[in-house]
């Protein structure tokens, strides 16, 4: 429990809500999050781990043809891990935002390749 | 008296092992007890941990969910949420879901998940006639299962006794009997994917033998909020399971005043799971590696009957909040075949395994049953972990030896 406030508190010290409308500083302001609230289990650069599942490679494929409201409600949900629901909409949509961007995935919509091969 | 202890010195001297001596004994009353335990001591160091393994049981207050759901055409048999205990109800559980499934006359089956009990549910589905495809994001070694201590625990936060009610504890006695059963054919076996080991149980104080408090007022809902509330079964099967027995001071080899002894069954993980999965694969098993996102996914399964096996998963991919975390932690050093034993002391436990020897921190702050409860921080907890062998360094640092 305590290292559930710490965590909520480190969020709410680092990050004081500075929620974004233009895709790419939402995109900025979601990687900022994640540094925050995901890196400590996903890694830095998203690489995963042997216990914790990568946001990157077959993350893609887990979530290919899912609509983008269907990551966001799972992250809203499940994630942070240690304190599922305690980010915010605004937030939420901006750590996706931000998954997508560094899988070169398209924004809003259905999970797809920016340019589908 | 003392050519007798000299004797069995100079034994395990040729042996080159070192062993450890009653705690009691000198040379003037080297008694050789009838079975004193010759064990090899072990010193456990934070610098040989090899791994540091966190998990999140999937308790339930009602007990595992395990009954039957329509959804569009699909038959959903669910198997999940059984707390500390999932390894070692695995095979009761399958057994009772299968035989609903078997109800049904489908030929084909689904199994979401890969950890111990979609993996027992599949191999007992095979068992029954049926052809098996297990669907799961993850195979058995990436899966929460092998985060656990791996032994005998089958009433371990498997329920709140209130909220379960009378006919879970009859359910789970079925379980637990079948269960244990069916390990017991995987004993002697190459490898020793199953096997028993000494447990010693270590005290500073003596043993508090008094009936448990009873539980606080009012019902505990789905909430644990005391130890009590969760639910004892084990003295149901008092009949199989080795009893627990007091170790004489003369033939306590601890330094710690009070020792009893039981031998409790483990399972080590390699071997056994390896085994496991290359039975399902000999029978003609399938595994298709996917994830599914809601429940509506299924719908593009081949399958009608489709056993869900999800685990702590079920929270967000069957959005049962039912589900309360309970974090747990093991730390793994190289393994010490030479020292096949486990210990229980100061609310941390040891097994030595033939894949490494496990140390968890089961309850270091005297919290009970409480520790863990509602914690999802499934991440290393480095300073955890060294509490839990420096309990073991201090035990065996403080005793004396033999024949080294
Ligand atoms: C520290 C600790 C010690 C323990 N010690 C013991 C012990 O000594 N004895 C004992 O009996 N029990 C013990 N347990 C409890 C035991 O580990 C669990 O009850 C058991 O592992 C639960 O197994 P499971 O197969 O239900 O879940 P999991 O092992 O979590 O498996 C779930 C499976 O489902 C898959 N999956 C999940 N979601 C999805 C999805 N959306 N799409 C596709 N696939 C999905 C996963 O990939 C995985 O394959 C311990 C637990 C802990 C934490
Ligand atoms: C305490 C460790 C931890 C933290 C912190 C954490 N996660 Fe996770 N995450 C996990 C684990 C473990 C899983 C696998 C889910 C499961 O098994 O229940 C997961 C799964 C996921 C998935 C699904 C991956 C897939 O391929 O489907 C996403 C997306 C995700 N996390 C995003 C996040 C985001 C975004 C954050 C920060 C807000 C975050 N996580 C914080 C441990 C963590």
């Amino acid at each position: 429990m305590t290292m559930r406030q710490a965590i909520l508190f480190t969020l709410i010290a680092l990050l004081p809500g500075i929620a974004s409308a233009r895709p790419a500083a939402e995109a900025t302001h979601g990687a900022d999050l994640y540094r925050a609230a995901c890196a400590m289990c996903h890694g830095p650069t998203l690489e995963g781990n042997f216990q914790t599942p990568a946001l990157t490679g077959r993350f893609v494929a887990n979530w290919a043809g899912a609509p983008v409201a269907e990551l966001e409600s799972y992250v809203h949900r499940a994630m942070p891990l240690m304190a599922p629901g305690t980010l915010s909409p605004e937030d939420t949509r901006a750590i996706v935002a931000f998954l997508l961007q560094a899988n070169g995935l398209a924004q809003g919509g259905t999970i797809r390749r920016v340019h589908p091969s | 008296m003392f050519a007798g202890g000299a004797a069995l010195g100079a034994v395990a001297m040729m042996a080159g092992e070192r062993t450890l001596l009653p705690h009691s004994a000198t040379a003037g009353d080297a008694l050789v007890p009838p079975h004193r335990p010759r064990l090899a001591p072990l010193h456990p160091r934070v610098d040989q941990i090899t791994d540091l393994k966190v998990c999140i049981r999937p308790f339930r207050a009602a007990g595992p969910r395990l009954d039957v759901e329509r959804i569009g055409d699909k038959t959903i048999f669910h198997n999940y949420g059984h707390g500390g205990s999932g390894w070692s109800l695995s095979w009761g559980s399958a057994n009772l879901v299968v035989g609903n499934v078997a109800a049904t006359l489908h030929r084909k089956v689904a199994v979401i998940g890969c950890g111990i009990v979609g993996l027992t549910s599949a191999l007992t589905a095979q068992r029954a006639g049926f052809d098996v495809t297990i669907y799961t994001r993850d195979l058995l070694p990436h899966t929460r299962s092998v985060r656990a201590n791996g032994s005998w625990t089958p009433d371990s936060r498997i329920a709140l006794t209130q909220t379960a009610g009378p006919a879970f504890a009859d359910q789970w006695e079925q379980m637990a009997r079948f269960s244990w059963a069916t390990y017991r054919t995987y004993l002697g076996l190459p490898g020793a994917p199953i096997m028993f080991e000494d447990n010693y149980i270590l005290s500073d104080k003596p043993f508090d033998d008094r009936p448990a408090p009873p539980p606080p007022a009012g019902a505990p809902g789905t909430m644990p909020r005391a130890t009590e509330d969760f639910a004892t079964y084990e003295s149901r099967i008092r009949d199989i399971v080795p009893a627990v027995e007091d170790i004489p001071d003369a033939e306590n080899p601890f330094a710690a005043p009070h020792a009893r002894r039981h031998s409790l069954m483990i399972y080590n993980f390699g071997a056994y799971g390896h085994l496991l999965l290359s039975e399902f694969h000999q029978a003609g098993g399938r595994i298709v590696i996917r994830e599914f996102h809601t429940p509506h996914d299924l719908a593009s399964l081949p399958e009608k009957a489709i056993i869900n096996c999800p685990g702590y998963a079920a929270r967000e991919w069957w959005r049962d909040d039912s589900l309360i975390p309970v974090r747990g932690q093991t730390a793994w050093l190289p393994p010490r075949p030479e020292a096949p034993y486990g210990l229980d002391y100061r609310g941390a436990a040891l097994l030595s395994k033939t894949d490494g020897v496990m140390i968890q921190a089961v309850d270091l702050d005297g919290l009970g049953e409480m520790t863990g409860v509602g914690n999802s921080f499934e991440h290393p907890d480095p300073a955890e972990a060294a509490r839990a062998i420096g309990v073991f360094a201090d035990l065996f640092a403080r005793m004396p030896m033999v024949g080294g």
